[in-house]
């Protein structure tokens, strides 16, 4: 796989050493060394700047519903790869691999790719099969 | 007649150096630099090894500010490498903007641009707008004219090539040396910070800017760039960077900040707040808590 750049408006942070900064905020708090993967329903596609949001509800271990928050890049970015904002809807099931938050308490994570009703979605070469969830 | 009005079309041509009106070149659509083509998850996909051999970046730094240059990269390279090891990089502050010369060489923001006769105006996603006078006015006169981080900009056409010059630049953050201009190229890292930025110049207030943009085939812009900057550079430094019309998209869209304190300290580590929902013609529901924490309307 080609190595990655995270930067779409990212988390620049050597700039601030170097006297400048280029981004909006940081993706330090995903642990960008591990891939969880999560299944749920879609409860809504939060299409804004800076950056979109899936917000999906993942049952846990017992069986209830929890709340995720996916984070992905901006709009701008993601049209240009061919995402809509109508690209998925509330109800929709969905599997996605994310870069977990490093504060496992709180349950949220970085996009990576997945696959929705209607396929597989447009995001980065697949990884590794991740921890499941 | 109308042999006589085709020469004087060609004399008019020729003398203004400007292409025909019905010979402007088309670069109508989106432009983005190849190599920075964003990926869904945020990315893109071009290694940082890459980014300094396809952008050419060895700028003939002189000894004394090649010294410094190699503090800050020593600096750069510390921080990255404790980012591997699973140190959470430092907060930075909100900056929207890029700047010239970042937004033809290394942004990711898709871009239009627009030339006509008198001017041509290139607009970035971000909102930022490069105006190049090419009505053959001169610089701005020295007593009208401060730093901008897009600075001041002239052209003129050699055929179907636009040629820009631009003095007149600063950086658009304020840092420990905001009187200079740093040049910094970034790409993929191997590691868990996952790029890499290295400060490569540091250009002075008096830096100058040429660009040759044309049109290289039917999808493809260059500009060929050189900088003159004689306080910190030994001689002119050339670049080049191609840019691809952009796929999927027929219309701009834009970039902002909005939603730029969403990144509170939750149990010693950065978290997120995902932004409120919201449909047209309603308002957002009140409310922006962290991740996990949401008390928006189900």
């Amino acid at each position: 796989m080609n190595r990655v750049l995270k930067f779409g408006f990212v988390a620049i942070a050597a700039m601030v050493a170097a006297g400048s900064a280029l981004a909006h905020h940081s993706f330090a708090m995903f642990d960008q060394s591990k891939t969880v993967t999560i299944q749920g329903t879609v409860k809504d596609f939060r299409w804004t700047n800076p950056h979109v949001f899936i917000q999906v509800m993942v049952k846990n271990d017992q069986g209830v519903d929890e709340e995720w928050s996916i984070e992905m890049t901006s709009p701008e970015h993601l049209v240009r790869t061919g995402w809509k904002p109508g690209t998925l809807k509330p109800g929709d099931k969905i599997t996605l691999n994310i870069h977990p938050l490093r504060d496992g308490n709180i349950k949220g994570g970085q996009y990576l790719n997945g696959t929705g009703p209607d396929g597989p979605l447009i995001g980065a070469p697949q990884p590794s099969p991740g921890e499941g969830k | 007649m109308a042999r006589r009005l085709a020469l004087a079309a060609i004399l008019l041509c020729c003398a203004t150096n400007l292409p025909a009106q019905n010979r402007m070149p088309d670069w109508s659509g989106q432009w983005e630099i190849v190599g920075v083509t964003p990926t869904a998850d945020g990315g893109v996909q071009e290694s940082f090894d890459q980014v300094l051999k396809e952008m050419q970046w060895s700028p003939p730094n002189k000894p004394e500010v090649q010294a410094k240059l190699d503090q800050i990269a020593a600096a750069e390279r510390k921080s990255f490498e404790a980012q591997d090891q699973g140190a959470e990089p430092p907060a930075n502050g909100p900056t929207c903007t890029w700047g010239f010369p970042a937004v033809m060489l290394d942004s990711p923001l898709m871009f239009e641009i627009l030339p006509t006769r008198e001017e041509t105006v290139l607009i970035f996603s971000g909102r930022e707008v490069r105006h190049v006078y090419t009505d053959g006015r001169e610089h701005t006169p020295k007593d009208e004219l401060w730093a901008t981080p897009w600075g001041d900009s002239i052209g003129h056409w050699e055929g179907d090539t636009l040629v820009i010059d631009t003095i007149a630049v600063k950086a658009p953050a304020r840092g420990a040396a905001p009187e200079l201009l740093p040049i910094i190229a970034f790409g993929g890292g191997g590691g868990a910070a996952r790029f890499r930025m290295i400060t490569v110049a540091n250009l002075s207030s008096e830096a100058h800017f040429v660009e040759r943009i044309r049109m290289v085939d039917k999808g493809h812009l260059e500009d060929q760039m050189t900088i003159i900057d004689p306080a910190n550079l030994t001689e002119p430094w050339h670049l080049s960077r191609t840019y691809e019309r952009v796929q999927h998209v027929n219309r701009m869209v834009y970039e902002d900040c909005e939603g730029e304190d969403r990144n509170p300290i939750v149990n010693g580590h950065y978290t997120i707040v995902p932004p409120p929902s919201h449909t047209f013609g309603s308002p957002p529901a009140p409310t922006n808590a962290p991740a996990g924490q949401s008390t928006a309307p189900n």
